[in-house]
């Protein structure tokens, strides 16, 4: 199951690469959220900010920005490597498969390459043959940091 | 015209004129500079909110201009504006954005130890410093304080100018924004809560500054994320109610004739704001938060103190208010082409714990680093650096509405398209820069 699990996440990295954003966003389940908290082990994403924390709507909206030909800071848009490592399942949860990793994000965004980095973890739901991501958590290392903006997907 | 040459020396003023400035304002670094002592050295700055601060030995850091500074609750209640340096060797003392020293600030070096007024407390081997010039009594061994620091509704300013206006003097008619502002609290009382976002801008503060009251700007630059709001409404099942989140990013799409509609007020010392109309709202969270409003202040209250409805305020040169969705945006320069803004979240204290889940998702979309509004201003600020740091152009302009700004006591009114605010930004820009040391 690992291995299927990996194969997963490769995957999602690729579609996140190369900017195929409806794809992406039909990995998830429909009740699914994408988290990227703004401290470090942060538990709360009601009454505490966050640096993303995405339903189906707001994910939506991203994507139709990011192809939006007069979104003016994506000229030229931004280029991505991922690199999604040390992948391990975790004990599942409620049923729900729980998958630990490490990402290293490669972005070229206008003048600057930069990288940004963290650990993910997926919260994955058996749909037949398939997954659903129910969670996807970045909790990037430098997440108290300063930012620049942060306009695609992690 | 460049800022070395003589006419320069005859008063940085002669940059600005009634409807433009010159683009070196934006550009030079020895202009940063002087902005840093003459601005940032003799204005009262924003340094945080006493809330932050809840108990005894409780710190949190700011910029007074370059200066690194903390603020920390003492004991007995009150809070100290204290450069972050010991008196001994330089060490910085707090490292953290913000925590707890504990009882006494005590320097990771050598172990001096101050309370919390910055007065030192004590310096191991005292015995050491008998008969040397070392006196505990002198201020040069003690923690410097900034110069002046008060407190308007918890809310601390801080100025690195012995002299000057008092902080209710300096607010002038702003000060009704932060009225408004805690006004909104049944118990007339804000905290800040829920974390703070910073940011990266590359450009330099005042384009950032003068945008928060620009209206001719939001259906141009926020075209990419207004369109993607509305296109997703469309998405949604026939008949759904816009949601909040679509909402908040829709609304830069509003035309001309909607943001005119608006008033524009500027107050002396660069103050602004850009007034809202007022729409009684219909939503269940606006409802319950009225509701509150009117248990503590009776209907009229509550009315007057929701007829004060505000876009971004202005108080110049350090923050942002807004009172709508309790934001408070706090700018720092660090060079002439770098900018950091922090972004806080309020808990109106007393409101139903739904008013600040919506401030957090407001904070969320618009103001988070993630946010896709503000990364559209980000890029076009950049590119005004760029195009500003170079010789296509002397001035920058200032030209809508100009000559029609209508005087009232303590500012200026003008239509919401209006440009008053960066003209009055720059009318006060010229007063501090023009006075020399």
């Amino acid at each position: 199951m690992i291995r299927d699990v990996e194969k997963f996440l490769f995957h999602e990295a690729a579609l996140l690469d190369q900017r195929r954003w409806p794809e992406w966003l039909a990995l998830f389940a429909e009740d699914g959220m994408y988290w990227v908290p703004l401290t470090h082990g942060q538990t709360d994403p009601i009454d505490h900010a966050s640096l993303f924390y995405e339903d189906a709507l707001l994910r939506e909206v991203r994507a139709r920005r990011l192809e939006e030909k007069r979104a003016w800071s994506q000229q030229p848009v931004t280029q991505a490597a991922r690199i999604v490592g040390n992948i391990r399942l975790l004990p599942e949860q409620d049923g729900d498969i729980v998958v630990a990793a490490t990402l290293h994000l490669l972005e070229w965004r206008r003048r600057d390459q930069h990288m940004l980095g963290g650990h993910t973890t997926h919260r994955l739901r058996r749909d037949g043959a398939d997954f659903r991501i129910v969670l996807k958590r970045v909790d990037l290392i430098n997440c108290e940091d300063v930012q620049d903006t942060l306009e695609t997907f992690l | 015209m460049s800022p070395q040459d003589s006419s320069f020396a005859r008063g940085p003023s002669r940059l600005v004129q009634a409807d433009r400035v010159h683009k070196s304002v934006y550009a030079d670094p020895v202009i940063f500079d002087l902005e840093m002592q003459r601005i940032f050295g003799r204005a009262w700055i924003y340094v945080g909110h006493e809330s932050q601060v809840p108990n005894a030995g409780d710190y949190a850091q700011a910029l007074l201009g370059r200066e690194k500074v903390f603020m920390i609750r003492g004991p007995e209640g009150a809070v100290s504006v204290l450069f972050n340096r010991c008196a001994h060797k330089g060490s910085a003392l707090v490292a953290f954005p913000s925590g707890n020293a504990g009882k006494f600030l005590r320097c990771p070096f050598h172990g001096w130890s101050y309370r919390c007024d910055g007065t030192l407390h004590s310096v191991p081997v005292r015995e050491g410093y008998a008969g040397t010039r070392f006196d505990p009594d002198d201020p040069a061994f003690s923690i410097r304080r900034a110069p002046r620091q008060a407190s308007y509704r918890g809310f601390v300013f801080a100025s690195l100018a012995e002299d000057g206006d008092d902080l209710e003097t300096f607010l002038g008619g702003i000060k009704t924004s932060l009225d408004n502002f805690c006004d909104r609290s049944p118990l007339g009382e804000v905290e800040v809560s829920g974390g703070v976002f910073r940011v990266w801008q590359t450009s330099n503060w005042k384009i950032f500054f003068e945008n928060l009251n620009d209206t001719s700007h939001p259906m141009v630059t926020h075209e990419s994320s207004v369109n993607a709001a509305r296109a997703e409404y469309k998405s949604l099942p026939a008949g759904t109610k816009l949601p909040f989140r679509l909402h908040i990013i829709e609304g830069n799409g509003e035309p001309y004739e909607f943001w005119d509609k608006l008033e524009m007020v500027g107050y002396d010392r660069g103050h602004s704001y850009m007034g809202a109309i007022f729409q009684p709202p219909t939503d269940p969270v606006s409802l319950a938060h009225i509701a509150t409003l009117t248990a503590a202040y009776g209907e009229q209250r509550t009315q007057e103190i929701l007829q004060v409805q505000r876009h971004n305020s202005i108080i110049y040169p350090s923050c942002s208010p807004h009172t709508s969705f309790q934001q408070l945006r706090v700018i720092r320069p660090v060079a002439v082409d770098r900018t950091l803004v922090e972004i806080y979240t309020f808990r109106l204290k007393g409101a139903p714990p739904e008013v600040f889940q919506r401030a957090i998702s407001y904070a969320n979309v618009v103001n988070s680093p993630s946010s896709n509004v503000m990364p559209d201003d980000i890029e076009v600020y950049a590119r005004c650096q760029q195009g500003l740091s170079g010789d296509g152009g002397d001035w920058v302009s200032l030209h809508r509405d100009a000559g029609r700004d209508r005087a009232v006591p303590g500012g200026f009114v003008a239509n919401g398209l209006s440009e008053l605010p960066m003209r009055n930004q720059f009318r006060a820009w010229a007063q501090y820069m023009a006075r020399e040391a």
